[in-house]
Parts: structure tokens; C-alpha cells; sequence
């Protein structure tokens, strides 16, 4: 008695102490208590504790260590001989949580499988979770009759619980799984709703390849009529993926199904099919039409999340397909004074988004009337609807630069920030009558602000945009007071942005000279060593020097300098570092945001960083012994179909570029799954255009389902001029029939076979790298008239855009100075184009175009164009030349 | 609760309560025979191979069993040390029919009794020499002396040929079991 009420005592103190009575755990004493579990009979209420410890002790990070950890997990598998119902239940939780770091942890498999099929029907879900969980490859065999059974269970949460784990145990062993798909189309038939969405789910993952099934499968549902409502969003989900996959067009079936649950009674039913019909690639206005109607009975619904959903989902179908949406228009008016600010927000800018210009002012100003109540995340919607604003309404820049900037002085946080700023830098870059006012705002902003990265880029904008105003002098100042004012960094870019002005204008030089002599003397080594950069060559005012290191940067990887300049230091040699080894940096396209996300559709696989695929490339090849004489990649290319997409071996080629070879990378995929491939290679023929095979690299095994990657060395012709052409592909490999189910071949021997690709196309962009040139002019002047040549063509292309868009694609060049943008209603250009020819040669294009001239056909249009080409090199000018006829 | 507990020791009413660890080769009738120690209610027909262990709860004699029925099976029986330290009683149980791998079984009985949570402990050991009706059995004799039995020397043991699917022998075994594990309770208290 007297120990109880000691004990009472002291839980008192320790929660007067600290709320949390988890909150100083050591690892240490938590598992020497944990010997309390070899104790007899077992003290359930106080193992309860200690495994709550051990759980939140691995929950907050603390690693447990292989032997402790084993060792306390057999302490508590003697736990088991307890009955007590909530110990059982920790136990499982343990278990779950310590499979992954304790050892022979399938001891607890026979009593699992003993709770699963036992008595006890709480203990039967968990305990399936918890086999699962410790369930390895070689032991799925052993549960495999365990789980057919649950998976069939009468009990919902037995079935449930089977069903889900089983997606997990797909990863593990999707071929042990596959063998339970009887079981799993019973359970599909399920009166539970959740069985019924858990077992489609698991359906749809071992189909998930076979896409003739999935296709049968949906509209096999789609007649049976599944109770579950969750199922019918799964279905739907499917259904889009296929067609987004397939490049289906509204006419298939996959589509009539969707389009069929817009007239389903339940709502979520409805709501997933509407926003899944909108983000379809495929829509047309039409069937937009039907998903909007449905949108726009919600928008008028009692209940707030429905209301939510839709006018969420219009706000991005308004995006993209403004007329839609109008006939919303008086249902989303209502909205506006929505009690639920989020509501009135998404429907604020759905209007913004679709109304017309005389519309927008009176909106603008309800906005702002309850600006300060929402929050950051919403308000950054507001700044989008105002960026697409700006696009749509160029003449409107005034009343919302207005706006922007007031957003722009109160308070919020950095992204909201940061999404203000980059839609001022758009709207300065896109609207050339908006430039001076944008600029002002931003240099107000810098005047005060908090974050270092903006300031930065603003002050990289101010040197880029400010030297071509109308009167460049007045930034100095707002740059000049970053240099007293700031941190290093912003000063470091203030410096930049100074000696781009001294760089443009001869008016300012004595006083920028002025200035960054004032610099050099910075406590900072960066922004000293910037000043004192500038400052020595300023002073030279040399055309040429000041367009190669103020005007234009360095255009090379970053990551791969890094990495040269490393390898570099690591070998002694007395030869200097060459900086046109490094590969040059991919221009980052921006592509314009078609595609509108709203969440729906299933997850798809990560999609490739495209920053560090050369790198990767790299890397792949210099492990491969024959290819590393030649030196650095030049340009890798996006990889090219050589095969339709249904044959049996998917292969596509990635071109990697060498200064005087190309290493043709060729991916192959054995689609056959009773099928090894050995010693695949790929046979290239380009004689005739003066290709020569130096060596193949064979891949030595392709299993059934799998990839792999044979290398063809070619050497480029001796004429450095004529370098393009087409080179056929014949891939050769041995065959061996094997066990689909084993992947074990069946016999020894093999036979020989060889299969037909397509024609690997070398072209002139193969061999141009894009680089952005930030000040064009300055460069062409650099390069000079040495290797210029100059020609006149007549093109028969209608119109200038298609013209330009033509030229870029087939130089493979980078559009600098936004000349790749074509003003509406004019009937000349000028085409700017920068890149670096392969072996590290600069090239810079002029194609000066006009509508007009003739061509052989009568009446068809026809343009113009003066090519002039500049290049450091002169058989690289040869080569873009080329690419023109 | 120490004072109500002391009485109904004293009065012997409680059952006094006892982990026993079963350990044999695999498919010698570990789980069938704790099986047949189950209620008839509870029991099945249907013995697959056991995976890791599961656990047994009987009683005979005034004593409350707690059994941890081992795998049998290769790859685990190194697990079986794991449980040694807080058993009070060893059932070990060998296939009498198989004669080749009833050396495998003397082996693995060799380690059991070199490991320390074992050697230094006098802790019963009760032998089945199970699958006595099929026709070619040893006699429990005969495993005896194949194990080399009369080796063991600083530990109480018994051996008795039992039939775990009709129950033959099992009770004995058992009996002998209680009373052991009873006199070496009360050795460890004086």
C-alpha cells in the first residue's frame, strides 16, 4: 500500500515538472528496464510503459544499435505468453517498429500467424500488419496461405488489413502476390466499402503493366457497379492515367466512364470526375463544358468543402481555359463575400482570371478590402491571378503594379515575397512600357528588405535591365546605398550590377570607377575582390574584354567545374587548366505551365533532374575503360525512340558528344519476360558520310522485364565541315528462352538473332551547345568579322514565327536578347542566337527575316532571310551554315 | 497485496507457474505434442511447420506451463539460445525414426548444454522420444544411448518414449516434469 502511494507521489511531481513524461528518455536506462520483460509472470501494465518508451524513444530519431536492439526484441517476444489485450496490441506496434533494425525478427512469425487466424478478432488486423512488416523475400512462401485466407475474411478490418499489406509485400514479392489474384477479385465483390476500395487498389497493382487488363478491368467495374465510392475515385484515377498515358482523345471508352460518374450520386464521386475530366490532356471545350456545369452546381452547395473543391478546381481550369469558365461568372459573383475567406479569394481570382478588362479594377479593390485577413499562402494565389492578369492585359500595368507594390511593402513571409518579386521581374521582362515602373518599385524594395536572395536577384536584374533605360544614372544610387548598407552577399551583387552600368555606358565610367575604388577597401574578400576585378577592367575600357567578363558570364556546369578544377589540383602537372574541357551549362527552357495539376492522378515515378543528367552521364561513362581517352562530354542529347513502343525490345539512343567522337548510349528494354538477352550489341553503319565504328561495348546480360545500356564508339569524318548524317543500327544479341516465372535460362546454348532499329540521325545541334549571351551585341562585337559568312535565303515558310521557331530547332542554338519572340502584326525580324560549336568555340548567329519574295511554287508564302554567322572557328561556321539547307 | 498473496501460497491454492522451453530437430512433434497438451477444445488437426516459436499455456499438477515451442528448423535453431536464460525446464523432443539424423539431434543437444545459460543452471530436462509406434523405432533406451544421456551428470533428466498424436507417454513425461521442476523450486529457496 505505502509503495502505490509513493509511486502516486511521484508521477505527481514528475507532470507538475514537465508536461511530457517521455521528454528526457535515456536510451541506456530505457533498455535496461527493458530486462523487466524476461520477468515472470509478466507485469503487463509496466511493459505497457517501457515499450511506450522504447517506441517514442525510435519515433524522436534515437538509433538503436544492431545487438541492442536484437536483444530487446527477443526480450519481448516472451511478452507473447501474456494475454493481456493492450500489451499484445504494443507488442505489435514494437514489432513494426524495430523490423528494420533488429535481427531474426521473423522469430515472431508463428505466433503472428497464430493471432491472425486467431480468436480475437482485434488482434487479427495488427497482427497481419506486423507479419507483413517482417516478412521477407525468402519467407513469403511461408505466409502466402495465411494471407489468401484473410484476404477472403468475413471480418472487414481482417480483409482490409490483408489487402493493404499486401501492396506493401508487392514491392518485396510482386510474383507471390500475383499468385493471390483470385482471392483479391473475391474480396473486390466485398459489401464493405473499404475492402471493396483496398482490393481494387491491390488489383490495379498486379495488373499495373499489363495495361490491357487494366483497360478490361475498369470497365469491367464500370458495368458491375461497386458500392464503394472510394473504389469509383480509384477507377477514375485509372482511367485518367491510361488515357493521359495512351494519348487517348475523348472518343474511347476510358473517357465514357469518367464522363458517365459525372451523373453518379454520390458527391465525392461527382467532384473526382469533374476535376479529373479537367486536367485531362485531351479536353476539348466541349467536354469541359459538362465537368464546369457540374463545378458550378457545387459552387452553390450549403456545404463548404464542396463549395471549396470546385471553385478551387475552376481557379485552375480558369487558368488555362478562361471561356469555360465564364458562364460561372454569377455563381462565383455571389462567392465574393463568401464568409470563408479562401472560398472568397479562389473565387476572386477565378474572376480575375475571366472577366474582361473593364471588370478588373472594381475587383482589384474588393480584394484588397480584405487583403490583410488571409493568409500568406492565399494571398500568393492573388499574386498569380495577377501575373496572368498582367499577360492578358498588358495596358492594365499601371493599377496592378500599383498593387503589387503596396503587397509588396506590408508584411509577409518569404515565399509570398518572393512569388511579388518574380511576377514584378516577368512583368518587367515581358512589357517594355511597364520596364521603368517596375524597376522603381523593386528598387524601392531593396531600399528595405530582409531577404538576402531577393536583394540579389533584384540587383542582378537592376545591371542587366538598368544600363538600357532611358536614364541610367538614377539606379546608381538605390545600388550604391546596398554597397554601404548591407551584408556581404547583397553587396557582393551590388558591385556586379555597378560595373554592368560603368560596362554600357561611357557617361558613367569615371563615376562607377569612383565608386568601386571607394570598394575595394570592403571588410569582405568577395566583394573586395570584385571591386578591385571591376575596377582594373574598367579601366582598360576595352569592348571586348568588358563583353567577355562584365556583360556575358561564364556559361560552363558550375557542378562540373567544380569537379575538374578538383581532379586537377589532385594530379600534379605543369599544363594549365583548360576551361573549354569543362562541359558547357544547358540553358534552362522554361517551359510556359500548361499542364494544370489539381492533385488528381495517380503518382507517377520522379522525372529525371534535368540540371544533373550530364553529370550522371558523365560519370556512367568514365567508368567504362575504352571511353576514357575522349576526354570531357560536350552535349548529351535527350534520348530518341529507335523503336515503336509495343515491339518486344524498347531501345532508345542518347548521343554523348566528344570533341572528336560521339558514344552512341543505346537503352534497351526486354519487354519479353521468357526471354535473355547476352551479349547485345548494336551494329552502326555511316560509311558513307565518312562515320567510322571504333569499338562497341556490348552489354553482357539483359534479364526478362529489365534494362540495359550498350555503348557504340564512332569517330567523326575527317572533314571537320561535313559532320551530319545518318548512321543504320542493326542490334545483335544471343537469345535464350528461360522460365518467365524463374527468369532462369533454360538451356545453355542460345541462338543468334539480330533485330532492325531505326536510323540514328546525327545534326548540326548535335553538335551546338545553347548558350544564353545576356548582352548579344556585346559579344558579336567581341568575336569580330574574322570568320563571317554571309548568305541570302528564301524560305518557304508562311509565317516569321514558325521561321524562327524552325531556325532554333535545327542550329540547336539559344534565342538571346528575347528575339525568339516575334512582335504580333510586323512583318521583319531580327533573330539573335548564341552557342558554343563543339571543341569549345563560340558562335553567334544573325537572321535578319522579312515576309516576302518568291519561290518556285506560285502564291505560297515565302520569307526572306540574311544569315550572318560569326564563330571563333571556321569550319564551325561552315557547319551552322549547313543546317540552313 | 503481498499479505492476501502469502496466504493463498500458504494455502496452495495458487498454481505455481513455470516457462518450459521445447527444443528438437524439425519434424520430431514439438507443436503436435504441446497440442495434445492443449484443452480439446482448442485443439487442431492441422500442424504446419513452425516459423520462429509460438506459445503454449497448460497445466498439470498444480503447475501452470508456459511452453515456447521452438522451430525446429536449421536456420533457427540458433535462436533457441535466446530463451535459455529464463526458462525453468528443457523438453527436448527427437524423432525415434529417424535414425540418421538422430545424430543432428546429439549435436544440437551438445551445444545446448555447453552454452552458459544452461551449464552452470540444474534445470530439468525431460526427453521424448516421440513417433514410438512407427515401426522401425528406437526404443527409448536406444536414443539414450545414442544421445550419450548418461553423460549428463550435474542436471535431473528423464526419458520416456511417447506417441504426441495419441497422447501415449506424454502424461508421464509431464508428471516427472512437475515434480522436478517443484524440487528444484524449493532447492532454490533453501
Amino acid at each position: 500500500m505505502l509503495s502505490s502511494f509513493r509511486k502516486q507521489d511521484k508521477k505527481d511531481e514528475e507532470s507538475s515538472t514537465s508536461g511530457n513524461p517521455y521528454k528526457n528518455l535515456e536510451k541506456a536506462s530505457v533498455l535496461q528496464e527493458s530486462r523487466t520483460f524476461n520477468e515472470t509472470p509478466v507485469n503487463a501494465r509496466k511493459c505497457i510503459q517501457i515499450l511506450t518508451k522504447i517506441i517514442y524513444m525510435i519515433n524522436q530519431g534515437e538509433q538503436l544499435g544492431q545487438t541492442e536492439a536484437t536483444e530487446t526484441f527477443f526480450a519481448m517476444t516472451k511478452l507473447f505468453q501474456s494475454k493481456d489485450m493492450m500489451l499484445r496490441r504494443m507488442i505489435y506496434l514494437s514489432i513494426k517498429e524495430m523490423s528494420t533494425v533488429a535481427n531474426d525478427v521473423i522469430i515472431v512469425t508463428s505466433s503472428l500467424t497464430r493471432d491472425m487466424t486467431g480468436k480475437e478478432d482485434s488482434h487479427r488486423g495488427p497482427a497481419i500488419r506486423a507479419l507483413c512488416k517482417i516478412t521477407d523475400p525468402s519467407m513469403m512462401q511461408s505466409v502466402e496461405r495465411y494471407m489468401k485466407q484473410a484476404i477472403v475474411d468475413k471480418l472487414p478490418s481482417v480483409a482490409s488489413a490483408a489487402l493493404t499489406s499486401s501492396v506493401h509485400l508487392m514491392r518485396q514479392g510482386p510474383e507471390v502476390v500475383k499468385r493471390w489474384v483470385n482471392e483479391v477479385q473475391e474480396a473486390v465483390n466485398n459489401d464493405n466499402i473499404m475492402v471493396q476500395y483496398h482490393a481494387l487498389g491491390l488489383l490495379y497493382q498486379i495488373r499495373r503493366s499489363d495495361k490491357h487488363a487494366i483497360r478490361k478491368l475498369i470497365i469491367k467495374f464500370s458495368k458491375a457497379g461497386l458500392r464503394s465510392p472510394y473504389a469509383y475515385c480509384f477507377l477514375i484515377r485509372i482511367a485518367a492515367n491510361l488515357i493521359n498515358e495512351e494519348g487517348e482523345g475523348t472518343d474511347s471508352p476510358m473517357y465514357d466512364f469518367i464522363d458517365s460518374c459525372l451523373r453518379h450520386k454520390n458527391e465525392m464521386v461527382i467532384y473526382e470526375a469533374a476535376s479529373t475530366i479537367v486536367s485531362l490532356k485531351c479536353v476539348t471545350p466541349k467536354e469541359l463544358s459538362s465537368a464546369v456545369n457540374v463545378l458550378q452546381l457545387f459552387i452553390s452547395s450549403p456545404k463548404p468543402v464542396l463549395r471549396y473543391a470546385a471553385v478551387r478546381t475552376l481557379n485552375k481550369v480558369a487558368i488555362q481555359y478562361p471561356a469555360a469558365v465564364t458562364a460561372c461568372n454569377v455563381d462565383l459573383e455571389t462567392l465574393i463575400t463568401d464568409s470563408n475567406r479562401s472560398i472568397a479569394t479562389l473565387a476572386i481570382t477565378t474572376l480575375l482570371k475571366t472577366g474582361n478588362e473593364a471588370g478588373v479594377d472594381r475587383l482589384m479593390k474588393q480584394i484588397s478590402s480584405f487583403l490583410s485577413e488571409i493568409s500568406d499562402q492565399f494571398k500568393t494565389v492573388v499574386v498569380d491571378a495577377i501575373k496572368s492578369l498582367c499577360q492578358k492585359f498588358p495596358r492594365k500595368h499601371t493599377v496592378l503594379m500599383t498593387f503589387l507594390a503596396n503587397m509588396l511593402r506590408e508584411e509577409g513571409g518569404y515565399e509570398y515575397k518572393k512569388a511579388i518579386v518574380n511576377t514584378i521581374i516577368s512583368i518587367v521582362e515581358e512589357n517594355p512600357e511597364a520596364k521603368e515602373a517596375g524597376l522603381a518599385h523593386l528598387c524601392e524594395f531593396i531600399e528595405d528588405c530582409e531577404h538576402t536572395s531577393l536583394a540579389t536577384r533584384i540587383l542582378h536584374l537592376l545591371g542587366r535591365e538598368g544600363p538600357r533605360t532611358t536614364t541610367p544614372a538614377k539606379y546608381i544610387r538605390y545600388i550604391y546605398n546596398r554597397v554601404i548598407l548591407e551584408n556581404a552577399p547583397v553587396r557582393a551583387a551590388a558591385v556586379s550590377a555597378l560595373a554592368k552600368f560603368g560596362a554600357a555606358s561611357e557617361e558613367l565610367l569615371p563615376n562607377i570607377l569612383v565608386l568601386l575604388h571607394r570598394t575595394t577597401l570592403d571588410q569582405d574578400d568577395e566583394v573586395r575582390d570584385r571591386a578591385t576585378f571591376y575596377y582594373q577592367l574598367l579601366k582598360h575600357s576595352d569592348k571586348a574584354l568588358n563583353s567577355a567578363y562584365i556583360l556575358n558570364s561564364m556559361n560552363v556546369s558550375l557542378s562540373a567545374l567544380e569537379r575538374l578544377l578538383h581532379r586537377y589540383t589532385m594530379e600534379p602537372t605543369t599544363k594549365p587548366f583548360d576551361v573549354r574541357s569543362v562541359p558547357i551549362e544547358t540553358v534552362h527552357v522554361e517551359q510556359p505551365k500548361t499542364d494544370i495539376n489539381i492533385g488528381v492522378g495517380l503518382p507517377r515515378g520522379g522525372t529525371e533532374s534535368k540540371t544533373n543528367r550530364e553529370d550522371t552521364y558523365g560519370e556512367q561513362l568514365a567508368a567504362i575503360p575504352e571511353f576514357a581517352h575522349l576526354g570531357p562530354i560536350f552535349k548529351s542529347s535527350l534520348p530518341v525512340d529507335l523503336t515503336e513502343s509495343e515491339v518486344e525490345y524498347v531501345v532508345r539512343c542518347i548521343k554523348h558528344v566528344f570533341s572528336h567522337y560521339i558514344v552512341f548510349q543505346f537503352d534497351i528494354n526486354n519487354t519479353l519476360n521468357d526471354q535473355l538477352l547476352e551479349r547485345v550489341s548494336v551494329q552502326m553503319d555511316g560509311s558513307a558520310e565518312g562515320f567510322e565504328v571504333v569499338h562497341y561495348t556490348p552489354c553482357q546480360v539483359i534479364k526478362c522485364n529489365d534494362t540495359g545500356s550498350t555503348y557504340t564508339l564512332v569517330k567523326l569524318p575527317d572533314d571537320s565541315s561535313a559532320v551530319t548524317g545518318s548512321l543504320a543500327c542493326t542490334m545483335k544479341y544471343t537469345v535464350k528462352d528461360c522460365d518467365p516465372a524463374t527468369g532462369e535460362p533454360d538451356d545453355e546454348e542460345g541462338y543468334a538473332d539480330e533485330f532492325v532499329l531505326e536510323d540514328v540521325e546525327v545534326t548540326v545541334s548535335d553538335h551546338v551547345q545553347k548558350v544564353l549571351k545576356t548582352n548579344w551585341s556585346a559579344s558579336w562585337e567581341e568575336i569580330g568579322a574574322e570568320n563571317e559568312l554571309e548568305d541570302t535565303y528564301t524560305l518557304s515558310i508562311a509565317t516569321l514565327e514558325e521561321c524562327v521557331k524552325k531556325i532554333i530547332s535545327y542550329m540547336g542554338m539559344q534565342a538571346c536578347e528575347r528575339s525568339d519572340k516575334v512582335p504580333d502584326g510586323k512583318a521583319s525580324h531580327a533573330l539573335y542566337l548564341a552557342g558554343v560549336y563543339r571543341g569549345g568555340h563560340d558562335v553567334l548567329v544573325r537572321a535578319k527575316m522579312a515576309l516576302g519574295g518568291t519561290t518556285a511554287d506560285v502564291g505560297a508564302q515565302a520569307i526572306t532571310m540574311q544569315l550572318t554567322i560569326r564563330s571563333t572557328d571556321e569550319s564551325a561556321v561552315q557547319v551552322i551554315a549547313s543546317a540552313v539547307e | 497485496m503481498g499479505l492476501f498473496d502469502a496466504f493463498i501460497e500458504w494455502l496452495g491454492l495458487r498454481n505455481r507457474e513455470a516457462n518450459v522451453l521445447v527444443v528438437g530437430l524439425d519434424n520430431s512433434g514439438k507443436t503436435s505434442l504441446l497440442n495434445f497438451l492443449r484443452p480439446l477444445e482448442v485443439q487442431t488437426n492441422n500442424i504446419v511447420p513452425t516459423v520462429g516459436f509460438s506459445v503454449e499455456h497448460f497445466s498439470c499438477h498444480g503447475l501452470s506451463f508456459t511452453a515456447f515451442d521452438m522451430s525446429g528448423q536449421s536456420r533457427y535453431r540458433t535462436l533457441w539460445a535466446n530463451y535459455y536464460r529464463t526458462t525453468n525446464a528443457i523438453i527436448f523432443i527427437i524423432d525415434s525414426s529417424d535414425r540418421t539424423r538422430i545424430f543432428v539431434a546429439r549435436e544440437e543437444l551438445q551445444q545446448l548444454l555447453s552454452h552458459p545459460d544452461v551449464s552452470k543452471r540444474n534445470i530439468p530436462i525431460l526427453f521424448f522420444a516421440n513417433k514410438m509406434d512407427t515401426r522401425d523405432a528406437l526404443s527409448d533406451i536406444g536414443v539414450s544411448s545414442a544421445l550419450s544421456l548418461e553423460d549428463i551428470t550435474n542436471k535431473s533428466w528423464y526419458i520416456c518414449s511417447s506417441n504426441a498424436l495419441t497422447g501415449e507417454g506424454v502424461v508421464t513425461g509431464i508428471e516427472w516434469l512437475s515434480s522436478a521442476i517443484k524440487t528444484s523450486h524449493e532447492q532454490g529457496k533453501k
